[in-house]
């Protein structure tokens, strides 16, 4: 299928990055097979994507690709949210900034 | 003791001369905080009389409150008092609130619409949306029962209160914050009835009901800031 294919391009893409970037010293070699490792299990999921209904029901749910769609909601969640707290944290410090810039010159005027 | 009244403002032009000059019969030193005002807020509030502080940035009421607090203190205030700046609060309260500071008998005071003073012009809708804040302060934050008013604005504090207590919310939601603060510390606190003018312009600027659902957010939010 054609998705596949798509899928499994853009993960060979990956592969050959990681492992240029190993070569040019960038990365350390741990790190590489980790990453390899991982884009592996993805391309190894797109070939055979009844292997996720296996996790899918050890967590109680029917389908696999409803398993990651679930995962991938709750994902952007966590995202989204820890935006949000970066967010919160960015204001804090400019009101800082602000009131230290408005008290600056109070005692004089 | 020194006394210093504080008056956050954004855009109250028309309002804030009256305010402060109303506050100013009680407190005769006003720090106006003009926070990030696009209108002439400054320069009204200085002919007033107040000592301005101006924010480059609009940061909200919580933020204006803390840097005026700030100010006070920076003006050796012994007794810091928080009004609004759209003349709701009415100032003639203001000798009672500070009263129990004055005595020693308390660290902070917090005025309450619901201790006596009937509030004048207020939404039915507003007085629901008010009990359920008090049920989420109980539940939520902690804060006792006791306290009648859940979201009032004007509240006396003492210099060491003021010092120690850390409001961090800049928006809508410090009043919850001071009150948990305070509530939770071991300063001591007490309401005293207070009387507020609902005007059909303090309540188009002043919180919607949705503001609620604002402030429990900011609230949560909150736990998570470092």
């Amino acid at each position: 299928m054609l998705i596949q294919l798509v899928f499994l391009v853009i993960f060979a893409a990956a592969l050959s990055v990681v492992w240029r970037r190993a070569t040019q010293n960038v990365i350390s070699r741990r790190e590489a097979f980790a990453w390899s490792a991982l884009w592996i299990a993805a391309a190894g999921i797109i070939l055979l994507p009844q292997t996720t209904t296996v996790v899918a029901h050890f967590f109680g749910i029917g389908r696999g690709a409803d398993f990651i769609l679930y995962g991938a909601v709750i994902l952007l969640f966590v995202l989204v949210f820890k935006l949000f707290i970066a967010l919160d944290s960015m204001e804090r410090k400019l009101t800082e900034f602000v009131r230290r810039d408005a008290l600056k010159d109070f005692d004089k005027n | 003791m020194k006394v210093v009244a504080v008056i956050p403002a954004y855009s109250e032009g028309p309002r804030i001369e009256k305010t402060v000059m109303s506050v100013r019969t009680y407190v005769p030193e006003v720090v106006v905080v003009d926070d990030g005002s696009t209108d002439d807020t400054f320069e009204r509030a200085k002919r007033a009389g107040a000592r301005v502080v101006r924010h480059a940035l609009n940061r909200g009421q919580g933020a204006g409150l803390r840097t005026g607090t700030e100010a006070a203190l920076l003006l050796g205030a012994e007794i810091i008092v928080h009004v609004d700046a759209d003349g709701q609060h009415d100032p003639s309260f203001i000798p009672s609130l500070i009263a129990p500071i004055e005595q020693g008998s308390a660290d902070i005071v917090f005025g309450s619409r619901f201790l006596g003073e009937a509030p004048q012009g207020m939404p039915l809708v507003r007085r629901g949306l008010l009990s359920a804040a008090r049920v989420f302060n109980a539940l939520v934050m902690g804060i006792p029962r006791r306290v009648t008013d859940p979201q009032s604005g004007m509240r006396a504090m003492n210099r060491a209160a003021a010092k120690a207590l850390e409001f961090r919310q800049d928006r809508m939601a410090h009043c919850s914050e001071i009150l948990r603060l305070a509530t939770r510390s071991t300063l001591r606190w007490v309401e005293v009835p207070i009387r507020v003018h609902y005007t059909e312009y303090s309540l188009a600027k002043g919180q919607k009901s949705f503001d609620a659902l604002k402030i429990a957010w900011q609230l949560f939010l909150g736990i998570f800031a470092d």
